[in-house]
C-alpha cells in the first residue's frame, strides 16, 4: 500500500528508544552536576529529548547523536542556569563543614566535591563536569563549548587549585 | 591523574534519572505531536499511565481549587437566592393579607 512506503523505516523508531536509554544518563547527569537540582535537570534532559525526537531526521549516525545530546544538553543546562538564576543557591558558606575528615571515595567528600563545583563560575563549572563526568580532554571541551582551548586549561587549573585550597582549609588536604 | 582528580571523577560519575523517566518523556513527545510519537516506537506503545509533571501537577491543583470554588460559590448564591425570594414571597403574603383584610372591614362597612 502507498501509505505503508510512506511511513518512516521502523529503524528510525527503534534509533529513538536505543539513543535515549544509551544517553539518558549522560544528559541528566550534565544538567543535575550543573544545576545541582534534580527536578530542574530532570526537566531539562526532557526538553532535550523532545528535541532529539524532532530532529532526528537530521541524525546521521549513534556519534552524532551523541555529540548533539551532549552539546544541547551543555547549551540548555547553561541557559536554564542563567534563566533561574540557580548558583546564588549554593552559596560557599552552604557546604557542609565536615565534622570527620572525608577519606577518599567517601560519599561525604563527594557531596562536599558537588557542591564546591556548584559554587564556580558558570564556564568553568561546566568545563570541570565535561572534564570529569564526561571524560573529555580539553581539545573536545574546547570546540563543545566554542572557547579557546587556552581557556579551558586555564579555567580547569584555577577550578582544581581553588579546589584543593578550600578542601585543605576543611583538613581534606592531599594525603 | 592525582588523587583530587580521581576524587572529581567518582564525584561526579554519571547517574541515572529517576524511574519514568523515558514514560515522561514519551508523554511529552505525544502532547508535543500527537501521531508523531507512536512512529518514535517502543517508548510510546510501553507507556503506562505516568504520573504528571510538578508543573502539570500544580496545574491540576489549580484548577481542581478553581473547580470546587466555582461549585462552591454557585451553590451559596442559589441558596442565598432562595432565601430572598422567600423572604420576598412572605413580605407579599403579608401586604396582600392586610390589603384583603381592609378591603374585606370596608366591605363589611358599606353592607351595615
Amino acid at each position: 500500500m502507498t501509505a505503508t512506503v510512506l511511513e518512516p523505516p521502523a529503524k528510525t523508531a527503534l534509533d529513538f528508544a536505543g539513543l535515549m536509554h544509551q544517553h539518558q544518563a549522560m544528559v541528566f547527569s550534565v544538567a543535575y552536576h550543573y544545576l545541582h537540582n534534580r527536578d530542574l535537570a530532570q526537566e531539562v534532559a526532557q526538553e532535550v529529548f523532545l528535541g532529539l525526537h524532532r530532529n532526528l531526521a537530521g541524525i546521521q549516525s549513534p556519534a552524532h547523536a551523541a555529540f548533539w545530546l551532549r552539546k544541547v544538553a551543555v547549551q540548555r543546562s547553561i541557559d536554564e542556569g542563567r534563566r533561574r538564576m540557580r548558583r546564588p543557591q549554593v552559596a560557599l558558606e552552604d557546604v557542609a563543614e565536615p565534622a570527620v575528615a572525608a577519606a577518599p571515595g567517601d560519599p561525604l567528600l563527594g557531596e562536599i566535591l558537588r557542591k564546591l563545583i556548584a559554587t564556580l563560575a558558570d564556564a568553568p563549572r561546566m568545563v570541570m563536569i565535561l572534564r570529569y563526568q564526561e571524560d573529555l580532554d580539553p581539545m573536545e571541551i574546547s570546540e563543545l563549548l566554542g572557547i579557546p582551548l587556552a581557556t579551558v586549561k586555564s579555567h580547569l587549573q584555577r577550578s582544581l587549585a581553588l579546589l584543593r585550597e578550600k578542601l585543605a582549609r576543611r583538613g581534606l588536604g592531599e594525603r | 591523574m592525582d588523587w583530587l582528580e580521581q576524587e572529581l571523577k567518582s564525584a561526579l560519575a554519571r547517574k541515572d534519572p529517576p524511574p519514568g523517566f523515558a514514560e515522561r518523556v514519551g508523554e511529552a513527545i505525544d502532547r508535543a505531536s500527537p501521531g508523531a510519537a507512536s512512529k518514535a516506537g517502543p517508548i510510546a506503545s510501553r507507556r503506562v499511565i505516568a504520573w504528571p509533571s510538578r508543573v502539570a501537577q500544580r496545574w491540576l491543583a489549580a484548577a481542581a481549587a478553581a473547580v470546587i470554588l466555582m461549585i462552591g460559590g454557585g451553590v451559596g448564591y442559589r441558596w442565598h437566592r432562595g432565601i430572598v425570594a422567600k423572604r420576598q414571597v412572605m413580605q407579599a403574603f403579608l401586604i396582600a393579607g392586610g390589603q384583603l383584610n381592609h378591603l374585606h372591614a370596608h366591605l363589611k362597612e358599606v353592607s351595615q
